[in-house]
């Protein structure tokens, strides 16, 4: 039970901050003279539960106490119990955003299966319009969740302190505060079948999502509740970079991945505060009866658009930066080759930053806005293929005259190189205004942004995974089973998306429950591939769990790569360095003899590193 | 130029030129019919963009193939590669081919294509149609000839047409694909585009003559729709003719 003390509390005290909020709402409603909605009660119901659900998990004896003068609890769990509870290392924290984001992926990816159920054949199939809706809707927020969180949350947690030569992150509290507030966000959105589903996909455009179900409420909020992680992680990651590095570990000898982690941090420092601006505002016109968006009474539909996507578009790229980050780290070591062209990367890296946050009305060529707003917008769009493709500068020349050695986690980069190669030529029909008039809102759409978020995120992701299995569980996948994962997910990953092209040309809109009877063939050729694209997940499912559980003991070093994180035991110790490493040249010194990176004990004997 | 950046610039220069020709040849099945003259410039540029786009591809897959197959080792590599972390010539003629291929890309079709749009945009309207999304049918209203149509939009060919689009209740968009113009119908304000229907044919023989609805509104999103018609001029006024009169 030790291990659930923190979840129990902090549901009960969920519970008395939902009674204690709804009981105000349900006044509020009264004293105002308001009938006919229950939605005040649960919004600050929920408000107050989810102060005291953190409170009760343990935000109040980790760190509340010294807000009134007592000494803080020190959680004496240890063993597997601590992935349960409120626990600030970083190490943990990482391990419970990897369990939990890959969970829900795959809840996510069958949800995936049950849309493409729905398509394959014109009329309905297994389900009525409104499951299909609340179904394609819950996919997308879970699964743009895990496109934003799952390379931050559960890599950057693990691995970020450990690559610069840190102890932990800066904020170690803060760190644990970012994953607690994701169990409600997940609780919420699980709810939303129960209130009646919502029908906008993630985006939650009014006015549409000021009058539909409930259902639409509880996303909103959850949406809210994931910014709020998001920010919070954002701030944690850029300070920790900023003081936490070693000595010696100065700006240019940063590993790529921290770069990818430091910029993609900024951005959801920076921006994430003005989607939860635009959500609360729709939540306020739900729950409150304001008029920000309520076009009849002097709001403006449109104004939201503007506002989703200053933050949305720039999302991406927090999505984007990391995966950059893993595919050039994995690319480099696996080529034992220095990594080409790094200040480039990095001012690239920098240079999408800024671009990021001014193309956002690129997702809002047909909405009307005005006319003189479009070329602008596609200017700035189409320049981000030249930092972009800096990236595959950067990968292409790091393998040129290189010693390719094709594991896992450098197989899953190629298929990164090639898919998302694909990803950004198609973006260009998006950004070119005359072909995004016939494209937007179109399967087409969608073919492009599962190129970039699947085949690009989730195949860096994997990469991430297969390069980092050894070091995180102290134990060997299975090799074959790794490759036979590639492969059948790369073959059908592709022949998956392809047809989707076509279909969005050819006049298939995107969000739909049903469709012409003509897109019919190529729809359910579509979804047998999909079928088999899901399926490949059990390989991966089945060699994680088998490995982490019964895998040969790795050893620390397994790909002689040359970062600080290969240099500690397969799992790092507590404390990640006995003593504070000095660092002593770039991470990526590969083919210079003599060449190091960094020694573990400056003041004992002379064992450094990266020299193999 | 090395002799290993020679065979990969060979194979560049084969896997382009295939590319190119697959476009030519496969372009005609990937567009769809098409039915208005504004849809030449949507699909003039589409061809342009992938065009544009084979060469890049192919530079990349063509360094992907050569790299994997000349450079991999069986097994683990027992040494490093060489300490070769920038290449001057490499990294300017990248950044080089870059840059001109984007602004290439900006100005055309990107900027040409939406001038010839505007320029299309700008020509004498010769039928005004008022299209209101409301969940979930459209209303389609002929000012000019007091007409209501709430089950087809009937166009005449060859006729240049504004449409005036907006919503009553939730954020619409009023799409033909094949047409290829979209616009949203937003609640609060009108939204106007402009199309020329240049043939008859209607969504009886061809789904993608069809107005459909694109942006999520609700359960029956998908069945928000009415079919086109497109009559020649003559029919067209007898059609108007035919309706009952509103004021």
């Amino acid at each position: 039970m030790a291990a659930l003390t923190g979840i129990i509390k902090g549901l009960i005290f969920a519970l008395i901050g939902f009674i204690f909020g709804g009981g105000i709402g349900f006044l509020l409603i009264n004293a105002a003279g308001r009938s006919g909605t229950n939605e005040p009660v649960i919004a600050l119901g929920y408000l107050f539960a989810l102060i005291g659900w953190l409170f009760g998990a343990g935000l109040w004896d980790a760190w509340g106490r010294e807000w009134v003068g007592l000494p803080a609890r020190k959680l004496e769990v240890n063993g597997w119990k601590r992935y349960f509870r409120f626990c600030t290392n970083h190490k943990v924290i990482g391990v419970q955003y990897l369990v939990t984001f890959v969970f829900l992926f795959l809840f996510a990816g069958l949800l995936a299966m049950l849309m493409r159920t729905e398509l394959i054949a014109p009329g309905q199939t297994i389900m009525g319009p409104n499951t299909y809706n609340t179904t394609m809707s819950l996919h997308g927020i879970i699964m743009i969740a895990v496109a934003v969180a799952t390379i931050m949350g559960a890599f950057a947690n693990f691995f970020l302190p450990i690559l610069i030569g840190a102890e932990d992150v800066a904020f170690p509290r803060v760190n644990a505060l970012s994953f607690w507030l994701l169990p409600p966000v997940v609780i919420l959105l699980l709810l939303t079948p129960l209130f009646g589903g919502f029908d906008t996909g993630w985006t939650a455009y009014p006015p549409l999502s000021v009058i539909n179900a409930t259902g639409s409420l509880f996303f909103l909020m959850a949406f809210i509740t994931f910014g709020i992680s998001s920010i919070l992680g954002g701030l944690n990651f850029i300070t920790t970079v900023i003081t936490q590095r070693a000595s010696g570990m100065t700006w240019g000898r940063l590993p790529i991945f921290a770069w990818g982690i430091f910029t993609a941090s900024m951005i959801s420092l920076t921006a994430t505060s003005f989607v939860a601006v635009g959500l609360i505002q729709v939540v306020l016109d739900r729950v409150a009866g304001t008029s920000f968006f309520n076009a009849s009474q002097g709001g403006n539909p449109l104004l939201y658009e503007h506002i989703f996507w200053f933050y949305s578009h720039p999302a991406v790229y927090i999505m984007i930066l990391p995966g950059f980050g893993i595919i050039l780290e994995v690319i480099t070591h696996f080529s034992r080759k220095p990594l080409f062209a790094y200040k480039w990367v990095v001012g690239s890296f920098f240079f999408i930053v800024f671009l990021g946050f001014i193309v956002w009305a690129h997702h809002l060529n047909t909405s009307g806005m005005s006319d003189y707003l479009y070329i602008p917008f596609m200017v700035t769009t189409e320049l981000i293929s030249i930092p972009t493709g800096v990236v595959f500068l950067s990968a292409l020349g790091t393998m040129w005259l290189g010693r390719l050695w094709l594991r896992p986690p450098m197989l899953f980069a190629l298929g990164y190189l090639f898919n998302f190669l694909i990803g950004g030529v198609t973006g260009i029909f998006n950004a070119d205004v005359p072909t995004d008039i016939h494209l937007h809102d179109t399967y087409f759409i969608v073919a492009h942004f599962h190129y970039t978020m699947m085949g690009g995120v989730i195949f860096a992701l994997m990469a991430g995974i297969y390069y980092w299995f050894p070091k995180l569980t102290g134990r060997m996948y299975n090799e074959t089973l790794a490759k036979v994962h590639f492969w059948w997910m790369f073959i059908m990953f592709n022949v998956t998306f392809i047809p989707m092209f076509w279909l969005g040309i050819n006049g298939m809109n995107r969000r739909v429950f049903d469709y012409p009877e003509a897109l019919g063939g190529v729809n359910m050729f579509v979804s047998i591939a999909a079928f088999l694209l899901g399926a490949s997940f059990l390989v991966f499912l089945t060699n994680m769990v088998y490995s982490w559980l019964r895998g040969p003991v790795a050893e620390a070093n397994p790909w002689r790569a040359r970062t600080l994180e290969w240099q500690i035991s397969s799992p790092p110790p507590e404390e990640n360095f006995p003593e504070p490493p000095q660092v002593v040249g770039d991470p990526y010194g590969y083919g210079i003899p003599g060449s190091v990176h960094a020694v573990l004990n400056p003041a004992g004997s002379a064992l450094n590193t990266g020299g193999g | 130029m090395s002799k290993q950046f020679f065979i990969v610039v060979i194979l560049w220069i084969v896997l382009t030129a295939a590319g190119e020709a697959l476009v030519i040849a496969l372009t005609p099945f990937l567009l769809p019919s098409r039915a208005a003259l504004e849809g030449q410039i949507v699909d003039d540029a589409f061809r342009t963009l992938m065009m544009l786009a084979v060469p890049v591809l192919a530079f990349v897959v063509a360094m992907l193939i050569y790299s994997v197959l000349r450079f991999r080792r069986r097994g683990e590599p027992t040494q490093d590669g060489p300490a070769m972390r920038s290449h001057g010539p490499f990294i300017a003629g990248w950044m080089l081919v870059s840059t001109a291929l984007t602004i290439v890309m900006i100005v055309h079709p990107g900027i040409t294509g939406m001038n010839a749009l505007r320029a299309q945009a700008g020509k004498d309207v010769d039928l005004v149609v008022q299209v209101e999304g409301s969940r979930w049918n459209w209303k389609i209203t002929y000012p000019q000839h007091k007409v209501i149509s709430r089950t087809e939009l009937v166009l005449p060919v060859d006729g240049h047409i504004r449409f005036e689009v907006s919503s009553t209740d939730v954020l619409h968009a009023f799409w033909i694909p094949s047409f290829r113009m979209k616009i949203d119908a937003v609640p609060g304000m009108m939204t106007t585009i402009y199309a020329t229907p240049s043939k008859t044919g209607s969504f009886s023989s061809d789904h993608k003559i069809r107005l459909q609805c694109a942006e999520a509104c609700g359960i029956l999103h998908d069945k928000m729709m009415v079919p086109v018609r497109v009559l020649e001029q003559k029919e067209f006024e007898t059609w108007l003719s035919q309706q009952v009169k509103v004021d």
